[in-house]
């Protein structure tokens, strides 16, 4: 199938979307850009962000009636789709999905959406802990008269965001407040990932924040958010995926071995065949899946579904991306080589929110559930 | 004569739905092993009242008249309720190809006897030499008179010992420039002598394909369908349909589910190991059928498949072996058992699972095949 065909079987509003979005990326500037992010420490580029938010990125599927397109997590995915060919490092999918995913259930009327979905401020969101069993539901970090103490995990999109969404305790429950990136008694630990990204751990001392709204809604707006940002992760990795696949088809056209394109070869045209299945299967199934919680708002449906998605697009790329560099030989080892930055930045999104097994184990139990509940 | 494409797919489904689930016998449903005409020939002329033989027939040849959206929700009813095709080789291949090709004497006569099935067709493709290279074929026909004369070898040739006719592809022009050129689609009755139809027994200790044997066998000359020698591209122009056909979920999707009563009657459940295997292999089938979606909408659409159908079949043809093999994993020591296996209040014939799964990546172009396929028509690969 040509790309015209994929992109005609879709609606003409997200065609429409995913030409503006591939154009401004591309013209953003593909690997080569994120390779110099990435040499520079890893941030992104403020200006990027400030234009995709003018085209309406960070709002697609924000309520009208709150200031976004209204266009639903399905249009998120096609914005992640294209992030992931590009490999953006711009915090897309974490904005998208997990900050004004949080902000929109819980708080719609906080100054904080409008600067989001205006690109003038970017937000972490700190919602994991290392808990034994690395439970997200366990959270000891511990909110009182408006400061917070304990420690968060897993935070991505440190660098560059000028503050975190936390959950944590309070006496009487869940509660999500607003620290400043520059607060007292806030101490951020980054530990620098594959794709130059920072992973950070924060430690609060006392440290101030702002309370935005506590109760059992925080604990189902975040399972909610997760759910999102699960999903749309798994779009980036297709994405991520697809363009993988190309650079390597592209090379295996003209890599020459034996005086003939190793394209030529029976085996490596099989293996090719079988990466490009893998990827047509992994873009529609997550497909399939966003537009579904689109029209699904039963949390006991919508969350396994991410939860396939994410296991199906982990399982493509991971296999996608390491059999770029085979296919690519001893060029794909090499840094200077573009392909290897797919494969560094599929570690990391294949990590983040779950990898395949953790994703399979998740649906599978919630599957379990549901058959013992009929 | 009702006009099934006017009807809205919900109201069709609903109407052939209601049909098998009131009319097709219990007893047949979901049949391991294909029917003998007999043992369906009581569905057979229920269907054939109904007019329901040929669904993807025009209308004024006694078919359903049905276009690729209704064809496509008809075979996914068929396939749900365990609805046996039958001997549906005439229908499927045979009938198409007269009505496209044939003369208005061979349609007259041909496609009424197929639709009441008083000539039962098996499809004479294959040979020892002509397998995934069907263009090598070796079987001659020479013009004798009013006759052609027929002699080679056919084989997995399916139900030939319960067929009366067969068509098939026979080289007319052995010295045409290239194996494709000097092919011909010819008819022939197998009661005769110089007709010898041998069955195979196979792996699974089954008897459906068989081996025909032609040694100066005759069949009139009317019976050649098209032009002389130009049977190849005749042949090629029916695969369309059967290709997505080939690629539908279902055959997974039904072994997955009597994985599931299997392995939880025998509480594979209870091992982590095989809880992932099972879920990697449930989320295969589940992605799948979203990638057959998307080619199923591209049909309902009006649009023609490209080359890239083909990945259906590779993919869905491998899950099913997976799926199959999971349920050896889940017999434990019972997994090379022959017959069925009683868990709870389900039977479950693990290796007749087995069996049927292994031809599914070898017929209808090998995989191999339709990988070679993929990688110069839709990857564009060299060579």
């Amino acid at each position: 199938m040509t790309q015209t065909d994929i992109l005609s079987s879709e609606q003409e509003d997200l065609r429409l979307l995913r030409e503006s979005a591939r154009t401004l990326f591309e013209r953003a500037g593909g690997s080569e850009r994120a390779r110099k992010l990435r040499d520079a420490g890893g941030g992104f580029d403020a200006e990027l962000v400030r234009e995709l938010a003018e085209a309406g990125v960070f709002g697609v599927a924000v309520p009208e009636d709150q200031g976004g397109l209204g266009m639903g997590l399905a249009a998120g995915g096609v914005i992640a789709e294209e992030v992931g060919r590009v490999i953006a490092p711009e915090p897309v999918v974490l904005t998208i999905g997990l900050s004004l995913g949080l902000l929109r259930r819980l708080c719609p009327d906080h100054p904080k959406m409008a600067q989001l979905i205006g690109g003038e401020i970017s937000l972490a969101v700190a919602w994991q802990e290392r808990v034994p069993g690395g439970a997200p539901a366990d959270v000891t970090c511990r909110y009182a008269e408006g400061r917070l103490t304990g420690s968060k995990a897993w935070v991505v999109g440190v660098t560059g965001s000028q503050g975190f969404l936390v959950v944590a305790e309070q006496d009487d429950g869940p509660v999500l407040v607003l620290a400043e990136a520059d607060a007292d008694g806030l101490v951020i630990d980054k530990r620098t990932q594959a794709d130059g990204s920072s992973l950070g751990e924060l430690s609060f001392s006392g440290t101030p924040a702002a309370e935005l709204a506590s109760g059992g809604a925080v604990s189902a707006a975040l399972a909610e958010a997760v759910a999102d940002a699960t999903a749309l992760a798994a779009a980036e990795l297709v994405g991520l995926s697809e363009r993988a696949f190309e650079i390597t088809l592209n090379y295996i056209k003209t890599r020459e071995q034996f005086d003939k394109p190793i394209g030529s070869f029976q085996v490596i045209q099989h293996r090719a065949v079988d990466l490009n299945v893998m990827c047509e299967v992994a873009q529609a199934g997550v497909r399939e899946v966003l537009a579904h919680m689109d029209s699904e708002t039963d949390p006991k449906v919508r969350n396994p579904i991410a939860s396939r998605a994410k296991a199906r697009a982990v399982t493509a790329a991971k296999k996608i991306t390491r059999d770029a560099i085979q296919l690519h030989g001893a060029v794909g080892y090499a840094d200077e080589f573009d392909i290897g930055l797919y494969l560094n930045r599929a570690l990391v999104l294949s990590a983040w929110l779950g990898d395949d097994a953790y994703h399979r184990r998740i649906w599978f139990d919630a599957r379990e559930a549901e058959g013992a509940a009929q | 004569m009702t006009d099934w494409n006017a009807m809205s797919d919900a109201d069709f489904r609903k109407e052939v739905r209601q049909f098998f689930e009131a009319e097709y016998p219990e007893e047949l449903r979901h049949l391991p092993h294909r029917p003998k005409f007999a043992e369906i020939e009581h569905w057979h002329r229920k269907l054939h009242a109904k007019g329901w033989v040929a669904p993807a027939w025009p209308a004024e040849f006694g078919g359903m008249g049905l276009n690729a959206a209704k064809l496509l929700i008809f075979y996914e009813e068929q396939q749900r309720w365990g609805v046996n095709r039958g001997r549906d080789m005439g229908v499927q291949m045979v009938g198409p190809l007269i009505i496209k090709f044939g003369t208005q004497e061979q349609k007259d006569y041909w496609l009424p006897r197929i639709l009441s099935c008083e000539d039962i067709w098996c499809q004479g493709y294959s040979e020892p030499g002509a397998g995934s290279d069907l263009a090598n074929l070796r079987t001659r026909a020479e013009i004798d008179g009013v006759d052609f004369v027929i002699n080679g070898q056919k084989i997995w040739t399916t139900m030939a010992h319960d067929a009366t006719h067969i068509f098939m592809l026979v080289r007319t022009d052995p010295d045409a420039p290239k194996k494709q050129q000097g092919i011909s689609f010819l008819l022939a009755p197998m009661d005769q002598p110089g007709v010898d139809v041998r069955t195979i027994t196979t792996l699974s200790g089954d008897t459906e394909f068989c081996e025909v044997f032609f040694d100066d066998a005759r069949t009139p000359r009317e019976n050649l369908v098209g032009e002389l020698n130009k049977g190849w591209t005749m042949a090629k122009a029916l695969l369309s349909f059967e290709r997505i056909f080939i690629g539908s979920p279902s055959l997974a999707q039904n072994a997955l589910g009597q994985l599931e009563s299997f392995a939880r009657g025998r509480g594979a459940f209870d091992d982590p190991v095989f809880r992932d295997h099972f879920a990697q292999a449930a989320l295969d089938v589940e992605d799948h059928a979203a990638l057959y979606a998307r080619f199923a909408d591209q049909l309902k659409r009006g649009e023609t498949l490209g080359a890239d159908v083909s990945m259906l079949k590779i993919w869905v043809t491998e899950c099913f072996q997976r799926i199959t093999e999971l349920m050896i994993e889940a017999a434990g020591p019972d997994g090379g058992a022959i017959g069925p296996l009683q868990v709870g209040n389900v039977s479950v014939d693990v290796l007749a699972s087995f069996y049927k799964a292994r031809p599914t990546t070898i017929y209808g172009g090998s995989n191999e095949i339709q990988r070679n396929i993929l990688s110069k028509a839709v990857l564009g690969l060299p060579g």
